[in-house]
Formats: structure tokens, C-alpha cells, sequence
């Protein structure tokens, strides 16, 4: 028998993350259903349901074996206020009960919260805006905690006890991981069946009592891929490199719990995007439609080419925004760099944190700040014009003043960091270069010139082409602080897109305002050629 | 040696960087200072430093509903996806930095190329994705998306670091008997220690900040993250800007004293990697 490979703790250890994951995931899907003081939902069955969605007490009356003394006037809390805000406020009018019962039947199937229960069988639940959701129940089995709780414990024990037993080699790992998995995988697939069966039901019945189509239907089949995928692959993989233990396995071993997240919860939403953009929303439902969304966002149908809303309005927007922006961080960064790398300054360490100090400060909060600070009444910087003698500026009336707004925020918020680039790259150039310099007589501009400026190349340029991807996608400022005014000129590309979706819930159409953004950003770092080089040569 | 710069210029830097600072911190102070003033309008004049000291704000905010579990959620999220983060970014970091295998340009590329693609275009596939694991409503389910977008600037900066360590160090522990693990686990990351304490805050900072995702995963209001809350202060409905900067104040405050801990670091972590002499 050839030696067993060791691959250290590492193997059991990491199945063990993955299988205490899934039980985690089974847990919180089970802590999922809706308790009332003593009622749950969980573990019964629906078997009928029916949703008054403009919560008319009427039609509830007239249900069999119901009688509502109660319903409780909620106006819409502000989270809901907040919900539609998002979406727009014309894509869901309150009055249109159609839109309304869409949202509410979504919300009642997905935690439809207990407010009272008739009899055994007879559930009353109101969702937020007042509709009112009845369902007749049937209790089915109750799920406990245990098959998670005592899964994570078996297995950890039962993994333990493999390496003790047979030592840390790969054997023990894979059975390890084995025994720590199956127990978690079947209680969690279990609990899951149980779960969804009934939201699905839920779902499936609200769907024909309201003639509406379920929006969104459960899938057991969605847990239990999830709990079998790192399992297959960890085995896979263990197979793979208990074989021989060839550096590229071992590569990829430790490449792969990355790549199946990234796969997972970028590259698949990253394919569904790209695949809605060949469609077209209408009430839930997508149809194919081509390459129509592209042909309209390209020939900018409907407006003019100078129009605001044209696609190519916007773009023009966004490079210059982008353009701007990157050249201000950089400059600033680098000039405050310069400054502040002097071994002969005093304080430096106290200007350098203080100056770092808007990169801590959460965008949201910056955008929101310099919003109020650009009020035309009470901001600040009307303010200053004031004292200086200036009339006041209405800033998001004009095109240019509003642009300005957003620079002056995000310059603000962005030089800190091609700062601390600049910094570190500057510690790393040699000193003697410069002492040789001064030796030949050489002048400052020429010592920048010559010295720095080349030498900071190799660490600025990544630094750069990704800072400029981060500011034309840069959406918080853009969106918090002119909100696209006036009338969705300061838009750029990604915050008009974020409007088609979820102010016009044109999905299909901001797909593929998505997709060419992605093309923009892609072929500026291909077309620059260097991204790869030089990141290879800064990176190795 | 080099000779120090005349008085004058000396004056004129620090006059400079004087005006910079000033200009940088008077959002900050502004926060501060509407923080603690029992008023929720937008404070107004020039003076940036209070002129009123009332915790008002910040008591009506403990007492708002749910805030208490806002501020959990909050750091719960942050907490594990800075972990997770981490991991994930360092394990990657490693593979593309110690081995040279067929496809590392290609994930050193994607993992780039991720940075481009757009949120817009993300949010209603994620928002399906979720829905179907019934991860929405759950803070999970925010982990997991926060872990993936944190990951491919991590391994970026993790990878340009772990370059910069020589390879001696790990062929004298290979002679040793060492296991590779070993040299991760032993050698590696105790060498990166600043360059994963700064990966750490960037994790730490995207899931902390973030809210649009935040706001469309998180329909129950227990369920929210703090910044999905406080932006509401200042929306489409309502103008609380005192609620909103004794917020603010607080949801800065953890990452300032991380920045602030960790600034030695973030110089050297940032661009060691970009930079090998």
C-alpha cells in the first residue's frame, strides 16, 4: 500500500464549514415560518386559501365558517412606502388592485404573518397593506430542529473521530466529511421537502383563489442542490488529488470554495441577466423578443439623440463624468502623495489620517450630506456664495450645476484612496535614484518627470482602470445626490438603467441597458490592452 | 542627505494641506454637529463645530422600533461576511499566487471582469436566486451576496501581497517536511497579517455600507440592515436630518476606529503587491 497523502486539517475542516453552512441554511429556513404567540405554520399543509387583496372584510364574511370582528387599519408602514419608492411610485398604484394584489399575494405566500386563527384549521393573515389572506390549514408533520442542530453535532463528532482514528490522512477526510454531511444533507433536504411542499402549496392555492398567476413558486429542488453541490465537488476534488497530489489540484482545491460562490451568486445572475435582455417584461411574465431592446436603446427610439433619455446622451455623460472624476482622484491623490511623503514634514501621520477619513465614511451617508449641503435654501455652500457676495444657486435646476454637485461629492469621497496608492507606491521607489539625481544636478520637474512618474506607472495603472469601472458604475452618488436632475440629464448609464427596471419595471429593457454596459466597460479595459499586462507585470 | 525646505515653503505647505483638511473633515464635523442638535432641519450658516449638545437624537433613535435589531443585523452581516470573505479571498490568493495551473489568467480575468458587471443588471437574477433558496427576509442570504462581492478586489490586493513574500521561506519548510497546507496555513498568512487586516475592513466596509440590495432583499423591517434605515430619514417622504446624522454618526463610528487602527497597514497592503522592487 503507497503512502496515503496527507492534506492536513484542511480537507475535514473545510467539508465541516460547508455541512455546519447547509445546516445553517436549514435552520434559518426553518426558523422561516411564522409564529404567532403558539401558532405556526410550519408542518401544515394548505389546502385552500383565498386573499381578499383590497382587505374588504365582504368578501371575507362571506367565506364559510369565518367571522371577522377584526381587522386592523394599517396604513402602509414606511418600509412599503420605501418598497415602492424603489420601484417607482406609478409602476404600483395602491388603487389598482391588481398591481397591489400581485405584491401583497407575493408577500402573504412568502411569511404571511398570523394574526388570528378561526379554529384548527382556519388561518387569518394580514399582510401590510390590509389585505387579508385566509387559509384552511391542515396539520402535516412538524419539522423539528433537530435533524440540524444534531446533524452539525453528529457530524462534527463523527468527523473528529475518523481522525483519530485513522489520523489526518485523506482517507479519514473524505470519510469524515462523509459522516459530517449525510446526516445534515438529509435532515436539512427533509426539512426542506416539508417547507417548500407547503409554501408551494400556499402559493399554488392563493394563485387559484385569485385567478392571479403565483409569482413565485418554491423550489425544494433549489436547497438540496445546494446542499449536494459542495459535497460532489469536495469529493470530486478529493478523488482528484488523493490520486497524486499534482500542484495543479492542489491549485485548484484551494481555488474551488471561491470559485463555487462566485459561480453561483455572480456568474449564474450574471447568465440570467444577460438572457433577460432578450426579453420583455409584462406582469410577471417574460417573452422572447430578440434583439428588439438593443435595437431601441441603439437608435435611441423616441427621443431625439440629444434628448436626455437617449442612450447616447447618457453615455456621453457618463465617460465625461468618468473622465472627470478619475482625473481629479488622481491628481489630488497623487499632489497631496507628493506632499505628504516628505520625511522632512511635520505631522505627516496626522494629516494622513485625517485625510483618509472620507474613505471611511459610507458613501450613502457622504452623497446624502453634500445633497443638503447643495440645497439652494438652507446649504451650506449657497451659504459661502452668500458671504462672498454671490447670488444663491438653484445646483439640480441645471445641468451643469447638478454635475458639478456630483464631481464636487465624489471627488470628495474618492481621492483618499488613488491617495494611498500614491503613498505606498511612492515608499517603494528607491531613495538613491533621487540622491543620484540631485548628485547630476537634476531639477525637481525633472526628478518627477524621470523617477517618480515611471516608476509610479506600474502600480497606479491598475489602480486607475479599476477606480474609473468603479466610477462609471458608480451608482449612490449619482442616485442620492441629483437623482438624475433635471429631468435625467445627470443620469448615468447605470442609474438610468436602475430606473427602467424598477421605476418602469421594464426588466427586459434594463437587461439590456446592463448587457451594454458591461460591453462599454469590457471593451475599454481590452481596448486599453492593458489591464492584463499591466497587471501581470504588477502583479507577476 | 537633503536639505530641509525654507521656512516660507514650509508655511505654504502646511497652509495647503491645512485648507485640504479643512475642506475634507467639514462634511464630517457637519454630521457631528446636526447630530447633537435637537432640531431635524438642515443645520445652516458655517460654523461646522456644535453650538448645542443634545443626545435627543440619538435616544429617539434607540427607541424607534426595531433599531436594536437593525444594529444586529448589521454587524452580523458585516461580522460573517468578513469572515467568509476572507477566507475565500486568501484561499484563491494563494492558488493564484504559489502555482502557475491552466486557467489562473483566465481566473485572475474573472475575477476582474466581475467588477464590471453591472448591479442593475444582478439585482433582479439575485433577487430570483434568493427567493428560490428562501434566503430573502434572511440576513443569509445577504452574506452570501456581500462574500462574493467583496471577493475579487480581495484576492487582487491578497495576491499581489502573498507575491511579495519570497518563496525561500516556504523551500526551506518544504525541505523540513512541511505540508503545503502548512506553508499556507504557517507561513503565509502569518506573513500577510497587514494585508489581510486591510482585506478584512474592505469586506468588513461592503457589507456594512451597502443598502441597495439591502433594501430590495429585505421587505421586513426587522430584517433590515441599519443603512437601509437611515437613508430613509432623508427620502422621497421625510427630512429627519438630525435622526439621520446621530445615525450616521454611530454607523461610522465602528469603521473610523477600524480605518483608524488599521491606516499603518492600509499604505503597505494596498500596493506592496503592485510595487516588487
Amino acid at each position: 500500500m503507497g503512502v496515503e497523502p496527507r492534506v492536513g486539517l484542511w480537507m475535514p475542516l473545510a467539508t465541516l464549514a460547508f455541512c455546519t453552512l447547509i445546516g445553517a441554511v436549514g435552520l434559518d429556513r426553518y426558523g422561516a415560518h411564522v409564529q404567532d404567540e403558539q401558532l405556526t405554520w410550519s408542518g401544515e399543509r394548505v389546502l385552500d386559501a383565498m386573499v381578499a387583496s383590497d382587505g374588504s372584510v365582504d368578501r371575507l364574511q362571506a367565506l364559510d365558517g369565518i367571522k371577522v370582528d377584526r381587522i386592523v387599519d394599517d396604513p402602509a408602514p414606511r418600509k412599503y412606502r420605501f418598497l415602492w419608492s424603489l420601484r417607482g411610485e406609478e409602476a404600483l398604484d395602491p388603487a389598482n388592485v391588481d398591481d397591489a394584489a400581485l405584491v401583497e399575494v407575493y408577500l402573504a405566500a412568502r411569511k404571511a404573518a398570523v394574526v388570528r386563527s378561526e379554529s384548527d384549521h382556519l388561518k387569518v393573515a394580514r399582510t401590510h397593506a390590509g389585505a387579508v389572506l385566509v387559509a384552511r390549514v391542515d396539520r402535516g408533520r412538524d419539522v423539528g430542529t433537530l435533524p440540524f442542530y444534531g446533524g452539525i453535532l453528529l457530524g462534527l463528532i463523527l468527523c473528529l473521530g475518523m481522525m483519530i482514528w485513522r489520523g489526518t490522512g485523506i482517507y479519514s477526510a473524505l470519510l469524515g466529511a462523509l459522516a459530517a454531511f449525510v446526516p445534515v444533507a438529509g435532515g436539512a433536504a427533509w426539512a426542506a421537502h416539508g417547507l417548500t411542499l407547503q409554501a408551494h402549496e400556499l402559493a399554488t392555492a392563493v394563485a387559484s383563489a385569485t385567478g392571479l398567476q403565483a409569482p413565485f413558486v418554491s423550489n425544494p429542488a433549489g436547497v438540496i442542490g445546494l446542499a449536494g453541490l459542495p459535497l460532489v465537488l469536495m469529493i470530486v476534488l478529493g478523488i482528484w488529488t488523493r490520486s497524486r497530489a499534482s500542484a495543479n489540484r492542489v491549485a485548484y482545491t484551494y481555488l474551488m470554495p471561491a470559485a463555487v460562490g462566485m459561480g453561483l451568486l455572480v456568474l449564474v445572475p450574471f447568465i440570467v441577466g444577460v438572457a433577460l435582455a432578450f426579453m420583455r417584461h409584462d406582469m410577471g411574465t417574460f417573452t422572447w423578443v430578440g434583439l428588439a431592446n438593443f435595437g431601441q436603446i441603439l437608435s435611441s427610439e423616441g427621443y431625439g439623440l440629444t434628448h436626455p433619455l437617449s442612450f447616447y446622451f447618457t453615455l456621453a455623460v457618463t465617460i465625461g463624468w468618468t473622465a472627470i472624476n478619475v482625473v481629479l482622484h488622481v491628481g489630488i491623490g497623487l499632489a497631496l502623495a507628493l506632499v505628504l511623503q516628505r520625511p522632512t514634514l511635520r505631522f505627516r501621520g496626522v494629516y494622513r489620517v485625517l485625510l483618509i477619513v472620507p474613505w471611511a465614511v459610507p458613501s450613502y451617508i457622504t452623497a446624502l450630506i453634500w445633497k443638503g449641503m447643495f440645497d439652494k435654501q438652507y446649504g451650506m455652500i449657497n451659504h459661502v456664495f452668500g458671504v462672498i457676495g454671490l447670488e444663491p444657486v438653484a445646483w439640480f435646476n441645471g445641468f451643469w450645476t447638478a454635475f458639478t454637485a456630483n464631481v464636487t461629492t465624489n471627488t470628495w469621497l474618492g481621492f483618499p484612496f488613488m491617495m494611498v496608492v500614491c503613498l505606498g507606491a511612492l515608499q517603494s521607489i528607491p531613495r538613491d535614484l533621487y540622491e543620484a539625481a540631485d548628485v547630476d544636478g537634476a531639477s525637481a520637474w525633472a526628478k518627477f518627470r524621470h523617477i517618480t512618474l515611471p516608476l509610479l506607472k506600474p502600480a497606479l495603472l491598475p489602480a486607475v482602470i479599476l477606480g474609473s469601472v468603479w466610477t462609471f458604475n458608480m451608482f449612490n452618488v449619482i442616485y442620492l445626490v441629483s437623482n438624475g436632475q433635471p429631468h435625467h440629464s445627470t443620469d448615468i448609464l447605470i442609474t438610468e438603467a436602475y430606473r427602467w427596471a424598477f421605476e418602469q419595471d421594464r426588466y427586459g429593457y434594463a437587461a439590456a441597458y446592463s448587457v451594454i454596459i458591461f460591453l462599454v466597460l469590457l471593451s475599454y479595459s481590452l481596448l486599453t490592452q492593458r489591464v492584463t499586462k499591466a497587471a501581470e507585470e504588477a502583479y507577476g | 542627505m537633503k536639505q530641509t525646505p525654507s521656512t516660507a515653503m514650509n508655511i505654504a505647505t502646511h497652509g495647503g494641506l491645512i485648507c485640504v483638511v479643512v475642506a475634507t473633515l467639514f462634511p464630517v464635523l457637519w454630521v457631528i454637529k446636526m447630530a447633537f442638535r435637537p432640531s431635524q432641519t438642515f443645520a445652516t450658516g458655517l460654523n461646522p463645530f456644535p453650538t448645542t449638545f443634545s443626545v435627543a437624537n440619538f435616544t429617539d433613535l434607540f427607541a424607534e422600533p426595531f433599531f436594536w435589531e437593525q444594529l444586529g443585523n448589521s454587524f452580523i452581516v458585516a461580522g460573517v461576511t468578513t469572515v467568509a470573505g476572507v477566507f475565500l479571498a486568501c484561499t484563491s490568493a494563494y492558488a493564484l499566487s504559489r502555482f502557475r495551473f491552466p486557467g489562473r489568467r483566465a481566473a485572475l480575468m474573472g475575477f476582474l471582469v466581475t467588477q464590471m458587471f453591472p448591479g442593475t443588471m444582478m439585482m433582479i437574477p439575485l433577487y430570483h436566486l434568493l427567493d428560490q433558496l428562501m434566503l430573502l427576509d434572511r440576513v443569509l442570504g445577504l452574506v452570501l451576496v456581500y462574500s462574493t462581492t467583496a471577493i475579487p478586489f480581495c484576492v487582487w490586493m491578497l495576491k499581489g501581497y502573498f507575491d511579495t513574500i519570497p518563496r525561500a521561506i516556504e523551500e526551506s519548510a518544504l525541505m523540513d517536511g512541511a505540508s503545503q497546507f502548512t506553508l499556507f496555513w504557517r507561513i503565509i498568512l502569518p506573513l500577510s497579517r497587514p494585508a489581510i487586516a486591510v482585506t478584512a475592513l474592505f469586506s468588513f466596509m461592503t457589507a456594512w455600507n451597502e443598502f441597495i440590495l439591502a433594501a430590495t432583499f429585505m421587505s421586513d423591517e426587522a430584517a433590515y440592515t441599519l443603512p437601509v434605515r437611515l437613508q430613509q430619514y432623508v427620502g422621497q417622504y421625510t427630512a429627519e436630518w438630525g435622526h439621520f446624522a446621530a445615525g450616521a454618526l454611530l454607523v461610522s463610528l465602528p469603521v473610523m476606529i477600524l480605518f483608524l487602527v488599521l491606516q499603518k497597514h492600509l499604505v503597505g497592503g494596498l500596493t506592496a503587491g503592485g510595487v516588487k522592487g
